[in-house]
C-alpha cells in the first residue's frame, strides 16, 4: 500500500489560508486502511479546521482517488462541467462548486489525479512516504518497494535489497552488519533500528534451502529501467 | 605467469611476510600531516592504504596522499568506496590514478553516510564492492564498462575487505568468493584483536587462494577499545586485553605491546602477511613491528 503521514496542521492551515470554502475529499483505499485519510480522519479534519475557523463547504470520500474517473472520460469538458461531474459523483460534495480549492487527504497520487481534473488548486493534507506495509509488531510502516523497474524478488527470497537496504547492495551484505542490525541503526540521524536486509535474505534461503542462490554475481543494477530513479521518465507504454 | 605490476603484490607473491600499513588523510589540505605519516611508515610497510573518507566524514580525498606518498618512495594502496561515486566516476577515477602511477586499489562498498559529519548526503552505492571488483578487472584487462577498449589499460592489483568478526560468517565468506570470482587478488580485513578471530577466519578460508592480511590496530586506550566494541561490527576484545589497558601506567608502551602480540599472533596462524592501521600512531609501527619478531 502507499505508507502516508498527515501534514501539522500549521501547515496546513497556513496552505489554506488563501481561500475562503474549501472541499475535503478524503480516500477509501490505502489512507483508509491504515487511518491517515479515510472517512474518520476526514471528519476529524474537518472538524479541527472549522474550528480554526476554515470554511469547509463539501466533505467527501473518493472509493479510490487515484482513480477517480479515465482521463478520456473528462477530456472534453468545461472547467465547470469537470466540476460538476466531480460534485454528482461523490457523496457529499454537492457543493464543491462554492469551493475555492480542495484539500485532499489522498496520497500524493490521488491529490495529482485530482488536480489532473480540476482547476481549481488540490492541495496535499498528507507527506506520501512510500510503497510499503504495517509492520504486526508495533504502530510502523515499512517500506517494501522503490519500483526500481526490474523485480530481482525473485532470487532474493521475497525480501528487497534494493529498497531494505540501505546501500541498495545487490551482493551480500557489507561489513556494516552490527548482531543482524544495519549500521545506520547507530547514526544519529536515524530513528529506529533497522535490520540488515540482507541478513534477512540469508536467514529466509537458509530456511528454503536455497542459500546458493547468494553465490551467484547479480550485475549492476540497470538504471534505464527505474522510472524513478532515472529521473526524466514520465510515464511507460502500456 | 601472472603480471605483476607492484612492489606489494610482488611482496604478496614471495615468501616474505607482507606488511601494509595505512595512512588517514587530513581534513584540511596539509600535505605536512600526509608527508610525516608516510616518513613514519615507509621504513616499515611495503605499501600503505589511503583511506576513502572513511565513516563518510569529510577530509581529503584518497588520490592526493597517494601521489603525495608515492612521491616520497612508499607505495600506495588506493582504497575506492561505492559511497559517493557512481559507475562513471569510480571508473574515470580509477583510470585517472593509474596515469598517475597507481598500482594498487582496494574496492570497498564504503559506510553509510548516515553515519558520518554530512549525514543529509545522497548515498551513491550505484555499484557494490563485488561488482567494483569486477569492473576493475575489466578496465585492466582492457574495457569499460560499456564495452569500449582501452588501448593503455591501468595496470592495477585489485584488493578487497573482509569483516571476519561479524554473525553470521557465511553470508560474509559467500561475498569474498564472489569478489574472488570478480578479480580480487588480495583481502586485507577488517581489525582483528581477538585471536579466535584469527582462527575463524583461517578456518573459514582454508579453501581459498587468495592472500589474506589481517588488520590489525593498537588500542590506545580503554575508552577506545570500549567504543570500538559499541560501535565497529565484529569486534571482539579479550578480557585479558582489556585488563591490560586498565592496569597500563603507559598506555603508548601497553599499545604497542599488544599490537606486537598481535602481529606476531598472525604470523603464527600462518598468514602471509599483516595490514597495520596506526590509527594515529605511525610513529610506533616500527617498533610494533620489531616487537612482534616477525621480521
Amino acid at each position: 500500500m502507499i505508507i502516508t503521514r498527515q501534514k501539522p496542521m500549521k501547515e496546513i492551515l497556513e496552505m489554506l489560508s488563501p481561500y475562503r470554502g474549501v472541499a475535503l475529499l478524503g480516500c477509501g483505499g490505502c489512507v483508509a486502511f491504515y487511518q491517515t485519510g479515510g472517512a474518520k480522519q476526514t471528519k476529524e479534519m474537518a472538524e479541527k479546521l472549522r474550528e480554526a475557523g476554515v470554511s469547509v463547504v463539501a466533505l467527501g470520500i473518493a472509493n479510490r482517488q487515484c482513480y477517480l474517473c479515465e482521463e478520456r472520460e473528462v477530456a472534453g469538458l468545461s472547467d465547470a462541467e469537470r466540476i460538476r461531474k466531480v460534485a454528482r459523483e461523490l457523496e457529499g460534495f454537492s457543493e464543491l462548486e462554492n469551493a475555492e480549492a480542495v484539500l485532499s487527504l489522498a496520497c500524493g497520487v490521488g491529490v495529482q489525479n485530482l488536480a489532473n481534473i480540476l482547476d481549481i488548486p488540490v492541495l496535499p493534507a498528507q507527506n506520501t512516504l512510500f510503497m510499503g506495509r504495517r509492520r504486526v509488531e508495533g504502530d510502523f510502516d515499512l517500506e517494501q518497494c522503490v519500483g526500481c523497474g526490474d523485480c530481482i524478488l525473485a532470487f532474493t527470497g521475497g525480501i528487497c535489497p534494493v529498497t531494505r537496504c540501505a546501500k541498495s547492495l545487490m551482493n551480500g551484505p557489507c561489513g556494516g552488519v552490527f548482531n543482524g542490525m544495519c549500521e545506520v541503526s547507530k547514526s544519529r540521524v536515524v530513528e529506529h533500528a533497522v535490520p540488515c536486509a540482507w541478513i534477512e535474505i540469508y536467514n529466509k534461503l537458509k530456511k528454503q534451502g536455497r542459500v546458493d542462490e547468494l553465490r551467484r554475481i547479480r550485475p549492476p543494477k540497470d538504471f534505464t529501467k527505474a522510472a524513478n530513479m532515472r529521473k526524466v521518465a514520465w510515464g511507460v507504454q502500456k | 605467469m601472472k603480471e605483476v605490476y607492484s612492489n606489494f603484490m610482488r611482496s604478496l607473491l614471495s615468501s616474505e611476510f607482507t606488511i601494509s600499513g595505512e595512512i588517514d588523510p587530513p581534513k584540511d589540505a596539509n600535505r605536512t600531516a600526509v608527508e610525516e605519516q608516510v616518513r613514519h611508515l615507509k621504513e616499515h610497510v611495503v605499501a600503505a592504504n589511503v583511506t576513502d573518507n572513511p565513516i563518510g566524514d569529510v577530509i581529503m580525498n584518497t588520490l592526493a596522499p597517494c601521489v603525495i606518498m608515492q612521491e616520497l618512495g612508499l607505495e600506495a594502496i588506493y582504497q575506492a568506496t561505492c559511497r559517493d561515486r557512481n559507475r562513471i566516476a569510480l571508473q574515470s577515477d580509477i583510470i585517472g590514478a593509474a596515469a598517475l602511477g597507481i598500482k594498487n586499489v582496494l574496492a570497498l562498498t564504503g559506510d553509510h553516510p548516515k553515519m558520518g559529519n554530512h549525514p543529509q548526503a545522497k548515498p551513491v552505492f550505484d555499484l557494490d564492492s563485488v561488482l567494483l571488483t569486477q569492473v576493475l578487472r575489466r578496465l585492466r584487462e582492457g574495457e569499460n564498462m560499456a564495452g569500449e577498449k582501452l588501448e593503455h589499460p591501468p595496470k592495477i592489483h585489485i584488493g578487497v575487505g573482509l569483516s571476519p568478526g561479524v554473525e553470521p560468517l557465511e553470508p560474509e565468506i559467500i561475498k569474498l568468493e564472489k569478489k574472488i570470482e570478480a578479480g580480487a587478488e588480495f583481502v586485507q580485513t577488517q581489525c582483528i584483536y581477538d585471536e579466535k578471530v584469527l582462527e575463524r577466519l583461517k578456518e573459514a578460508t582454508s579453501h581459498l587462494d587468495v592472500p589474506i592480511l589481517p588488520g590489525i590496530a593498537p588500542l590506545r586506550s580503554v575508552g577506545m577499545a570500549k567504543f570500538m566494541l559499541a560501535n565497529v561490527p565484529g569486534i571482539s576484545i579479550p578480557e585479558e586485553m582489556m585488563k591490560k589497558l586498565e592496569s597500563s601506567s603507559n598506555l603508548t608502551e601497553t599499545a604497542i605491546d599488544i599490537a606486537a602480540e598481535l602481529i606476531s599472533a598472525v604470523k603464527d596462524y600462518g598468514f602471509p602477511g599483516v595490514h597495520i592501521m596506526p590509527v594515529g600512531m605511525d610513529k610506533y609501527v616500527g617498533e610494533m613491528i620489531a616487537r612482534s619478531g616477525v621480521r
